[in-house]
Parts: structure tokens; C-alpha cells; sequence
């Protein structure tokens, strides 16, 4: 490993080169290898479990009274006891899922992105890291983070926002973290000994300001007490953040550190150049900042303002170029080493890895066109899609990765390299397996949802229908993910063999360190006050004000932007030599270069999201007003956002006729106005819920949660027992209307007395009309029925049961609100009209009073 | 790597070399320029087509309403021609043809029994259902046919005992055919 020592310099006048020992950091490398390697199978196993799960919903607990009522009874081993359930809270899907994607995401790849951050920047800059305490800080605290998550996800501790479940005390520790890895890294490039930034870095800068960007903002809330808290945006504006976040999750976390560790790992596992530095910068920069317009096309046909929605349409489609030239610089590095191919199981994975990458990233434009969406949205298409990118992309450049790596950390070659061979050809099997299933179910799905009948004014097929239907290739996908698993096993203990018979290692290297070498020198006016800069910005500036003018002045502003962009290219043409200068000392230079890539990823954020949360909420509601929750139904909308509902139940009724036919009148911004958080939904495993209010009695809603086989044959839903026992919390709630109150939900001065009791009321009055029905109330854990029909109402009044009912029953119900004179299309108007919604005592004055009693 | 460069003698090979990787910087592939510029040219046409040409193109919410509207218009033009063609006495006309009885109760099978059970009491076995007996001759919003079939079709109007209006699944024969089953199995006198 140690190089030569560099002859003495035959100085004439420059100051004497000094060799320097380095011995780089590789023992956190090793750590967040080896975290992220057994929290991969962590997550795959929990993604296996609940793909099974909506096959046989007995995978969520009943399966062990199966088991245990064979063995005893079947088998006769009287030994074992029968483990009576029929599902345990903790396993449902609702509640697995998000432990499954937070895992994956930040425990699986989280773990794998710090290993190949932390091997390559230290190369890269020539310098070990800043400081080993924070890495260490690091590298601890993110494995306390996921410990904490993977307790308090299946508790039903949750924020109930995809990929930002976690509840807020977790979110002050992330951001704590991820801080702490920010000052490790950029203080790291600060000593570094390398003048040039390396294109991995940039990406890599990118990640850790972005990421803390997004995370940071869609996590604000206000806690009502220690494990829960409210999103400060609701609705439309919580809609748009949550999306704008969890796709440039998937850009942020998921994508650009992995291009960054695809530009190290895959040239020096090829041991061929870059194919082409100047792609690697207009990609680089086109990436980053067209990838955060993109997120509304999660919302397409939806309640969200058209003109957002046509920006999510067009910027997912300006992104695939920028995409794919990623994936032509990692594939075109190949050129001349294809040999490889058959021979370095590192290659494969890598390769392979690059197209799953490039035929995600092409799949996303074509699912992001609004007729597509129509289709594809809300079904396994869309589930399929991510998992071509998670499993296909993320996943085979982490084996390929800790593959290359494994060597090199632990100082012997690969323990087997036909076990590598072995894992590359079940792990692509099952990724095939997986997206090709997935395809054809959302697809059959979509379609079978979307028919109607020859008159054109009925529905076909009931949803359960559409679910029985795909449930063969359901099974194929729960088992394309097992053998995805059984693959990453077969790494695990290549792995653990390898670093059982070699030791670990800690390269350390002698390079030659120039006393004269003065980085990051340039000034910030050299850096900023240039033609790049200065065109790039007038061109968008006027790109926005093309989108917000009113008529007439849009159309000086269209003129404007073309103008720019016409005489850039000509200034380009002419002076290509000094933009690429300016260009190469401006990458040389780590903190402007941080600062443009901040400014790139506010603008398209800033563009989308400031219009929404700073107009008026009144100007959101179209002609109708969501009616405010009761304190029981608050109270069931925070159980039904406990036990994930959302993960299957949309609340959205789309502006398509199918939709509209099947579930109602479609949804209007309004009625979702006062949602902390929105629950939109993004997956329907079962049907919509926005108008499910008076569609069918309390009892209904009662014995289908009980279990919903018993009315739907083929339901996939779980059985949700333990709503009966567990209690609602009614002491919580007037904290929780205090905090409503703050971030702007008109609730009416009540004391909180007022409240718990108004809240009992409720639940008295449902749980009364249900015994009298005659509803069967299931024993209690000590097998006591209830001997009275008071008794089982007090019972059934305290139960999370009726507070969920009188939720649902209060789901799309709303005021007729007198439309206002406004001009439909965009933009949405600007700010500063009265709310004449808005009750009449002030929000301040009601806190007030809140709080001081 | 030299043989490599002789080949192509016009890529240029960058001089900084970042722990043995070394960048080539080649040209950008004109096809994806072109993906890139299209997508861009494509946008700022359409978007201003969209937004500022006088297209009178309609809102989302203008093309729903009105194909609704259309939707709903039809509908209620072929529940009106099978209602008017219907009365109290045909209905229970219908119900005494085995044949129609039969039909109605195969949808009813599909449908219904979740809630009203197997034999319309609403009970299966002892397991109390959701839906209300049908055979009990209490009839909460009416007994006449064709009070019961606007009950199938627009849903209850009672929201803790509701049901769901049946009129954008079932077609207005249908819901006349499990009318008539269900009259078929009314207690006789």
C-alpha cells in the first residue's frame, strides 16, 4: 500500500515538498459497513414480511396461533401452548411499513452512503477525516436513531408522513447528527491536500446540504407532548412540503450519494477514467436543480393548483436527460474493461446497478405525464418503480460496493467470489421478479378500478374485486423480495468469512504535500461576479417572473428569459476558454461551490411552496370548507394516523371520472384545509376514504374493523381487535386542540374540561347506538364479557373503536362556501386579503387563553 | 491508457489525478443534448400555450364537472325509464317470477349478504351483520316496492345505520331484479 518515497525535491526556488504519513480513518468505514449490512437485512426482511402481508393478512400474528394450534393440536405437543391472537398490533402492515422504507432508506442506505462517504472523501482530499470524535459521534447517534425508530415505529409512535414518520424528539437527534457529519465533511475538505474538488465530492455536498434542507422543513411541528406532535403546514401546504421532501429523498438520499460513490468506487474498481468531466458537470448541475420541481408530480389530478401540478409534469421530463447522463458516464467508464464484466462480480453489480438506475429514472418521466398518473397512481406500478431504484440501484451498488471493499478493509482477498456470483444472479432474479409483477399488478389494478360500464355511468369491478385479481402476482413479488434476501444473506456471510480470516486494516499512505499549495483561494466576487453566474441567474429570474406576472408582463418576462438564454450561448460559444476556467478554479473552492448548490436547490422550493403557504388559506378552499373535527374525531384521526391507515386508504378523490364515479364527488382543497397532517394517501391496497361519512352505518364500520372478512370475503385488511381494549386518550386532548389552535385550525375557545367531556358525550352517544344494536364486544384479555348493557357502552365509549368510527364517519363532510371572485388557473393570487373564514376571536387570543389556564 | 488516447486522439485527459482516477472529457453525446433541450423547448411552448394563449382551454375542475354532469344526467334518464315503467304492483308482479327472483338473488349474493345475511335477517348465525333485517316487516323508510328500490338506489339517508347508494354499481334492471328477490322473500300475508 505505501507508495515509494517521492525523490527530495530538486527545489530550485520553491519551498522543499515534505512527505506525509496518512493513516486514513478505515475503522469507520468498517463500522458503517457492518451497520449497514445487518440493518439491510433488517429492513428486506421487514419488506418480505409485509409483502406477504397483503397476500395473507394472517401474516401479521395469526399465523403464530396457526402454527401453535397445529403443533398442539394436529401434532399433538401438548408442550406447546396455544398462542391465541388473531393479529398483534405491533405487525400490522400500517405499522411495519413505515419501519420497512425508514429502514431501508435511512438505516439500510443511510449506513451504506456514510461507509463509501467516509472511504472515498478521505482519498479524495488526501487528508484522514477532520476529527475521529465526530465521526465516532456520528457514526453512534445514527445507530441510536435507528434503534429509537425501529422501537417506536411499530408502537404507533408516528408523525404519519411518508419517510418522515419519525416523532419529533428522534427528529431533533437526526438533525443533531446529520449536523455533526456536516461539520466533519466540510471541515475535512477544508484540510484537504487536494487543490480540485473531485466530482464525487460535489455530489456528496449536495447530499448533506440538500438533505438537511428538506428534512428540516417538512419536520417542523409542534409537540403536544413527548411522542407527538403536529406538522406546523396542513393540507394542500402540508401535501406540497411532503412531497417536495419525500421525492428529493429519493434525489437526495437515495440517488446523489450514490452517484458520488458510483464516481469513486466504479473508475477505481474498473480502473479506467471518468468518461467525460464536462458531463459530469451539466449533469451534476441540471440534476440538482431541476430534481426539486419535480415533487408535485406525486400529486397529479389531485386537489393541487394545475399550475403546480404542470410543474411537477415538466420538470420530471426536463430531468431525464440530466438523469441519464449519470448513467452514461458510469456505464461510457467502462469502455475498454467490459472484459470485466465477466470476471469481477464488483462490475456486475455495478453495471447492473446503473441500468436499474437509468430505467428508474426514464420510468419516472413517463409515470410522472398526467394520463400515465391517472393509470399508474395509487397502485403497485408506483411500488414496483421505487423498488426498481431501492432494490436495483441502492442495492447493487452497496453489494458492489462492500464487495470492493470488503478487501480492502479487512487486507485478504473476497473469502468466495462464486458466492458473490451466486448472490448477483438470485438478487437480479428477484429485483425481475419484483418490478415485472409489480408492472403487470398495478396495471391490471388500474385498469380494472378505472372501468366502467358500456352506459358509462357505473363501476365494474368492486375493489376488492381488483385486489383478488392480482393476488397471484402479489405472491410472485413477496417472493422476487425473498430471493432478493436470500441474496443479501449469501453477502452477509461473504462478508462476515472475509473479515473473520483477515484482520482489519487501516491503509496508511505517504503523499507528497506541497507547503505552497494554497486552497480555496478564490475570492467570493471572483467566484460569483462572472458571465456563468451572471446569465444563469438573470435567466431564471426572469423564468420565474414569466410564471407569476400577470398578463402582458408574462409575456415581456418569456422574452426576457430567451433573450438571456440566446446571448449566454453566444457568450458561451465565445468565451468557452473562460467560463471553463472560471468553472474549474470555482469547483476548486469548497465553500462557494456549497453556496451555489444551496442557492440551485432553494429556488425550485421556493418557487412552489412560498405562493402556498404564504397565500391566504382562504384562497385554498375553492367553494368548500372542511368542517372542524369534534375533539373524539381529532382524537380518531390521530388513531387512524397511528395504526397507518394512510398506508393503504387514500383520501383523495381525483378529477377523473373513475374516481368520481366509484367514491364521489371529487375532492376540493377546502376540505383538507385544516389536515396536520394531510392524508392524501399515495398507495390504495384498499378504497378511498375522502367521502366515506354516512355511506355506512357505525356498526358496519364496527364489525369490519373487528374483521373485515366478515363482510368482505377476499379483504386483505387486518383485524383490528385491539381498538376495543386500547383506551383513547381524552386527557391529551386539549393539548392537542391548543396546539391545532396555534398553527391555525379555527377551533373556538373551549376549556378543557369543555373538551374532555364533550369528547365522552360523543363517544357515550356511538357507543349506546351500537349495543343497542347488539354489536358482539369481545372479552376482555381475562376472558369478562360484559355483563350489562351499560357496562359494555361505558366499555366501548372509552375504546379507541368509537373514536375511530366517529372519525370516519366524519370523513369528507364540509360548509358550502360562496366561491370567490377569483380567476381560475394561476397564479393563486397574491397575499393579504382577509380571511373571512377565519372565526372571529383571533388565534393569538384563544392560545392565550389556552395556555394560561 | 496512452493506447487509449493514440485511438482517440481528440479526448482530452485531464491532468489532476483524484487517488488514481483520472477524468476523460469527452464530448456530450448530441442525442441526449437534444433529450435535454427538447424537454426543455417542450415545456416553455407548452406551458405557454397553456397558460397564455387564448386557447379557452378548461379548468381540471371545469372538464370534471361537466363530464360528470353528463354522467349523472344519464343515469338518472335510465332510472327514470325503468322507474316510470315500474310500479308498486309490477314490482311485485316481477317478484313472483321464480326466474326473476333468481336473478335478483344472485346479485343480491354478491352484494348484499355481507350486511343482510344469507336468509335477510341480518344475522349470520348468531353474529349480529351491519344491515338491517329484511324479512322483519319493520320497514324503516317505507315498505311500498318502490320506496324499497329508491332506498337500493340512493342509499339510506340515516348515517349511523347508513347504507351506500347501489346506483353507480348496479344497473336500474338490477336493482329491480334484487327488489324483486327481496320482495319474493317477504313473510306471506
Amino acid at each position: 500500500m505505501t507508495q515509494k518515497d517521492p525523490a527530495p525535491a530538486s527545489a530550485k526556488t520553491a519551498p522543499a515538498l515534505k512527505s506525509i504519513t496518512i493513516e486514513f480513518d478505515d475503522r469507520i468505514t468498517r463500522h458503517f459497513m457492518v451497520a449497514s449490512i445487518t440493518w439491510g437485512v433488517v429492513a428486506m426482511l421487514v419488506g418480505v414480511i409485509a409483502a406477504f402481508q397483503l397476500n395473507f393478512w394472517e401474516a401479521n400474528g395469526h399465523v403464530f396461533e396457526i402454527l401453535t394450534r397445529f403443533l398442539h393440536e394436529t401434532l399433538k405437543l401438548s408442550f406447546i401452548p396455544i398462542f391465541d391472537t388473531d393479529g398483534i398490533q405491533y405487525l400490522t402492515f400500517g405499522r411495519l411499513r413505515p419501519l420497512h422504507t425508514n429502514a431501508a432508506i435511512f438505516a439500510f442506505v443511510g449506513n451504506m452512503m456514510f461507509a463509501g462517504i467516509y472511504y472515498s472523501t478521505q482519498r479524495l482530499c488526501s487528508t484522514r477525516m477532520f476529527s475521529d470524535v465526530l465521526s465516532k459521534i456520528h457514526f453512534w447517534g445514527w445507530q441510536l436513531i435507528i434503534v429509537s425508530a425501529a422501537i417506536t415505529l411499530p408502537a404507533g409512535l408516528t408523525r404519519g408522513k411518508e419517510y418522515a414518520e419519525l416523532i419529533w424528539p428522534i427528529n431533533l437527534a437526526v438533525t443533531v447528527i446529520w449536523v455533526v457529519f456536516a461539520v466533519n465533511f466540510f471541515m475535512t475538505l477544508k484540510i484537504r491536500r487536494e487543490k480540485p474538488l473531485y466530482v464525487a465530492l460535489w455530489f456528496y455536498i449536495a447530499t448533506i446540504i440538500t438533505v438537511a434542507m428538506l428534512y428540516i422543513v417538512n419536520h417542523l411541528s409542534i409537540p403536544t407532548s413527548l411522542t407527538h406532535s403536529y406538522p406546523i403546514f396542513g393540507g394542500v401546504q402540508d401535501a406540497l412540503v411532503q412531497w417536495w421532501y419525500g421525492h428529493n429523498a429519493v434525489a437526495f438520499f437515495l440517488t446523489t450519494p450514490i452517484l458520488g460513490i458510483m464516481y469513486y468506487f466504479l473508475p477505481k474498481a474498473a480502473n479506467r477514467p471518468v468518461y467525460s468531466y464536462r458531463l459530469s458537470i451539466v449533469h451534476f448541475w441540471s440534476l440538482v436543480f431541476i430534481y426539486i420541481w419535480a415533487g408535485p408530480h406525486h400529486l397529479l389530478n389531485t386537489a393541487l393548483p394545475n399550475w403546480l401540478q404542470m410543474l411537477g409534469v415538466f420538470f420530471s421530463i426536463m430531468l431525464w436527460a440530466p438523469s441519464w447522463g449519470g448513467m452514461l458516464n458510469g456505464l461510457l467508464t467502462l469502455r475498454g474493461a467490459w472484459d470485466k464484466l465477466r470476471t469481477d462480480p464488483v462490475i456486475k453489480f455495478f453495471v447492473v446497478a446503473i441500468t436499474f438506475y437509468g430505467m428508474a429514472t426514464f420510468e419516472g418521466p413517463l409515470l410522472s405525464l398526467r394520463s400515465v398518473s391517472s393509470l399508474a397512481h395509487y397502485t403497485d406500478w408506483i411500488v414496483g418503480h421505487v423498488h426498481s431504484g431501492t432494490l436495483g440501484w441502492n442495492g447493487f451498488m452497496a453489494a458492489g460496493m462492500f464487495y470492493w471493499l470488503a478487501p480492502k478493509l479487512w487486507g485478504r482477498p473476497l473469502w468466495s467470489k462464486n458466492l458473490a456470483n451466486m448472490h448477483f444472479w438470485i438478487g437480479l432474479v428477484g429485483i425481475l421478479l419484483y418490478v415485472a409483477s409489480l408492472w403487470f399488478a398495478g396495471i391490471i389494478q388500474g385498469l380494472m378500478l378505472n372501468e366502467l360500464d358500456a352506459t358509462g355511468t357505473r363501476f365494474v369491478h368492486d375493489f376488492v374485486n381488483t385486489v383478488d385479481k392480482i393476488e397471484l402476482l402479489m405472491l410472485t413479488r413477496a417472493i422476487g423480495g425473498t430471493f432478493y434476501l436470500l441474496g443479501f444473506l449469501l453477502l452477509v456471510v461473504n462478508i462476515w468469512k472475509t473479515a473473520r480470516s483477515g484482520e482489519p486494516v487501516n491503509e496508511t499512505r505517504v503523499v507528497v504535500a506541497d507547503p505552497a499549495m494554497e486552497i480555496d483561494r478564490m475570492t467570493w466576487s471572483a467566484a460569483f461576479r462572472n458571465d456563468p453566474i451572471a446569465y444563469t441567474f438573470w435567466g431564471l429570474f426572469f423564468m420565474i417572473l414569466w410564471f407569476f406576472s400577470p398578463p402582458g408582463y408574462s409575456h415581456m418576462a418569456l422574452i426576457c428569459t430567451l433573450a438571456f438564454s440566446f446571448f449566454a450561448v453566444k457568450k458561451f460559444k465565445a468565451d468557452t476558454k473562460t467560463w471553463s476556467d472560471w468553472y474549474d478554479e470555482f469547483s476548486e473552492n469548497y465553500l462557494p461551490f456549497s453556496v451555489l448548490v444551496l442557492v440551485a436547490v432553494l429556488i425550485g422550493g421556493m418557487v412552489q411552496i412560498i405562493p402556498t403557504i404564504t397565500v391566504n388559506r382562504a384562497m385554498n378552499v375553492e367553494d368548500r370548507l372542511q368542517t372542524l373535527y369534534t375533539p373524539l374525531e381529532l382524537a380518531g384521526r390521530d388513531i387512524y394516523i397511528s395504526e397507518g391507515c394512510y398506508n393503504c386508504h387514500s383520501q383523495m378523490i381525483r378529477t377523473l371520472v373513475p374516481d368520481v364515479v366509484r367514491y364521489g364527488d371529487y375532492s376540493r382543497l377546502g376540505e383538507s384545509i385544516y389536515d396536520h397532517p394531510f392524508q392524501w394517501g399515495s398507495k390504495r391496497t384498499g378504497p378511498d376514504l375522502a367521502r366515506e361519512s354516512g355511506k355506512r352505518g357505525d356498526s358496519w364500520h364496527y364489525l369490519h374493523l373487528l374483521n373485515p372478512r366478515g363482510i368482505e370475503g377476499a379483504s386483505r385488511m387486518p383485524n383490528y381487535h385491539w381498538l376495543v381494549e386500547n383506551k383513547t386518550d381524552f386527557k391529551g386532548l386539549p393539548a392537542k386542540i391548543a396546539v391545532q389552535q396555534r398553527i391555525g385550525v379555527p377551533y373556538p375557545i373551549m376549556a378543557p374540561a369543555e373538551i374532555e367531556q364533550g369528547a365522552r358525550e360523543q363517544a357515550l352517544k356511538i357507543a349506546e347506538g351500537l349495543v343497542k344494536e347488539q354489536v358482539r364486544i369481545p372479552a376482555d384479555a381475562d376472558g369478562k364479557e360484559p355483563e350489562s348493557e351499560t357496562e359494555a357502552r361505558n366499555k366501548l365509549a372509552g375504546s379507541e373503536m368509537i373514536a375511530l368510527i366517529a372519525y370516519l364517519q366524519k370523513l369528507g363532510t364540509f360548509e358550502e362556501v360562496e366561491k370567490d371572485e377569483l380567476e381560475p388557473g394561476m397564479p393563486p393570487v397574491g397575499p393579504g386579503v382577509p380571511d373571512k373564514f377565519r372565526p372571529d376571536v383571533p388565534i393569538e387570543t384563544a392560545t392565550a387563553t389556552e395556555t394560561s389556564e | 491508457m496512452s493506447k487509449n488516447s493514440k485511438r482517440e486522439p481528440e479526448v482530452i485527459l485531464r491532468d489532476h489525478i483524484f487517488d488514481g482516477i483520472r477524468e476523460y472529457d469527452q464530448k456530450l453525446p448530441n442525442w441526449w443534448l437534444f433529450t435535454l433541450y427538447f424537454a426543455i423547448v417542450g415545456f416553455i411552448l407548452l406551458w405557454f400555450a397553456y397558460y397564455q394563449l387564448p386557447l379557452g382551454l378548461k379548468s381540471d375542475t371545469e372538464r370534471i364537472e361537466a363530464k360528470i354532469a353528463k354522467i349523472d344526467q344519464k343515469r338518472e334518464a335510465l332510472l327514470e325509464a325503468m322507474v316510470s315503467s315500474l310500479s308498486n304492483e309490477s314490482l311485485q308482479e316481477m317478484s313472483q317470477k321464480p326466474e326473476n327472483a333468481e336473478a335478483g338473488k344472485a346479485i343480491f349474493e354478491t352484494k348484499c349478504l355481507a350486511c343482510h345475511g344469507p336468509d335477510l335477517t341480518a344475522k349470520m348465525g348468531t353474529i349480529q351483520l351491519p344491515g338491517v333485517s329484511l324479512v322483519d316487516e319493520e320497514w324503516l323508510h317505507g315498505s311500498e316496492p318502490l320506496k324499497i328500490m329508491e332506498i337500493v338506489t340512493n342509499g339510506s339517508p340515516n348515517i349511523e345505520k347508513g347504507m351506500i347508494a347501489w346506483k353507480t354499481q348496479l344497473s336500474p334492471t338490477d336493482i329491480a331484479l334484487v327488489v324483486s328477490y327481496i320482495l319474493s322473500k317477504q313473510p306471506k300475508n
